[in-house]
């Protein structure tokens, strides 16, 4: 019951259950349950890159010359998002490690949070760029009642998961007396917890960082704060790949091969799915009319914006088996997704075609045909 | 060569001349969401309601039965697809 870093039972891994099996002793990856976790792991160490990287100093001049309406729209939604990752540069290591039964999803758990964490130092990089008082932008998102807001939606969650565990890895399934109070657990329960965590997770990596997002390289289309893009970019190209592991852990949860008793409670928590992706539609929506309450900025206003959070928010539901829910079928802003192609990202100029290259690759294959001009 | 029919009316040969389906079906002023283009977000997902498809990589993301990515695949057989609204 209670956690040990090295499980001494011997057991057979592939036999495990993604969550509450037992806990993992060795990290072996010669075999694999679900395989999906190590590729994941790959490309997202093919992805690795450092906000240093990327030249922001031109961005300090455009910042300077922003309009008042559009600098708040910039350095909100940049405290947004250090809101968002600093949740999940730590809580999917917090919450899921405890409970994570098989090696190669307990390794892709510590890239993806890993990853998050260089997220949160390039906000930093741009933020001290921009600003000679980049405390005071920092400061200002625990004080912040717009972004605290959406922070209790994001975290409440994960809250209750890491509550429920504590408890049951403590005392195990039943009624206790903790500090003078009464508190309840069962593992169908704690199941329930995990299950409604990852699908908020999901919505949070689908929807909640789009928004700003479409603000950054809407700038961009102008030829402003280019460096700042480049960055996003790399950072959204990040997300869809955590979207993508988040995806594959509800739908295998979901299908009950993994364990059946979660294909019954992926069942019973569809209304609250249905609620976490509406409540986060609407919230986004609500980030949208904030953003642009002292005015839009050209290519973007708060309808268009709003119709991309429900097209996006279609989109994401289809993908967990959910049916849409908005009326919107069309991408208002179409020409968001030259900016998420994966291969249009560069980060360093020797690197210009390809961005997902491995450093050090060799092509290992030889063909006959490779030694044709060759004469003895 | 290929015949590929989209939302049960267009029928058009796949001719090689596009390197996977998403970029053919482009080509045919078909609106496919996508993003990342390499089958690792899933936004380019579309129903495959006939034929068979051979993926030129293994996608990451998620496809359940009867989908199918089209950013990172070819028509085998000739096949019936059709794009989500």
């Amino acid at each position: 019951m209670a956690y040990t870093t090295f499980n001494r039972n011997i057991n057979d891994q592939l036999k495990e259950p993604m969550f509450f099996g037992n806990a993992v002793n060795v990290s072996r990856y010669d075999q694999q349950k679900y395989p999906i976790f190590e590729k994941l792991i790959e490309k997202q160490l093919s992805f690795f890159w450092r906000p240093e990287e990327i030249d922001v100093s031109k961005d300090r001049i455009d910042f300077q010359q922003l309009p008042e309406h559009e600098k708040h729209i910039f350095i909100s939604n940049l405290k947004y998002q250090t809101l968002l990752d600093s949740v999940q540069g730590r809580s999917p290591n917090v919450a899921l490690l405890p409970i994570v039964s098989i090696p190669e999803l307990e390794t892709w758990i510590e890239t993806w949070a890993f990853s998050e964490t260089i997220h949160s130092r390039s906000y930093t990089h741009i933020i001290r760029n921009i600003s000679a008082e980049p405390h005071k932008i920092f400061d200002d998102i625990m004080l912040n009642e717009r972004i605290l807001e959406r922070a209790v939606d994001v975290t409440r969650y994960y809250d209750d998961l890491i509550d429920g565990i504590n408890l049951y890895q403590r005392c195990g399934e039943g009624t206790h007396q903790i500090n003078g109070k009464t508190e309840q657990i069962t593992l169908r329960e704690l199941k329930k917890r995990l299950y409604l965590c990852l699908m908020s997770v999901n919505v949070l990596e689908a929807i909640r960082f789009y928004v700003s997002f479409a603000c950054s390289f809407a700038f961009a289309e102008r030829e402003l704060m280019e460096g700042n893009a480049k960055i996003i970019r790399l950072i959204a190209r990040d997300e869809a790949l955590h979207l993508t592991g988040t995806q594959h852990m509800l739908n295998i949860l979901a299908s009950g091969d993994d364990d059946p008793e979660m294909a019954e409670i992926a069942k019973e928590c569809e209304e609250e799915s249905y609620a976490i992706f509406m409540r986060a539609a609407e919230q986004e929506k609500d980030w949208a009319a904030y953003l642009f309450k002292d005015g839009s900025m050209i290519g973007l206003n708060k309808d268009i914006l709003c119709q991309y959070v429900e097209f996006i928010t279609n989109s994401r539901m289809q993908a967990v088996g959910l049916k849409p829910r908005f009326a919107t079928t069309q991408n208002p802003i179409p020409w968001i997704n030259t900016w998420l192609v994966s291969d249009n990202v560069q980060v360093a100029p020797q690197e210009s075609e390809i961005s997902s290259y491995l450093v050090g690759q060799i092509d290992n294959e030889v063909d006959t045909a490779d030694f044709g001009d060759f004469d003895l | 060569m290929p015949q590929v029919r989209i939302n049960g009316e267009v029928v058009v040969n796949f001719d090689g001349s596009s390197p996977n389906l998403l970029q053919f079906l482009e080509q045919q002023q078909q609106a496919v969401n996508y993003q990342c283009r390499e089958g690792f977000c899933g936004a380019c997902r579309c129903k495959l309601l006939s034929g068979q498809i051979s993926y030129l990589q293994e996608p990451l993301a998620f496809v359940r039965r009867g989908e199918f990515l089209p950013c990172c695949s070819i028509p085998q057989t000739d096949i019936e697809l059709e794009i989500p609204k």
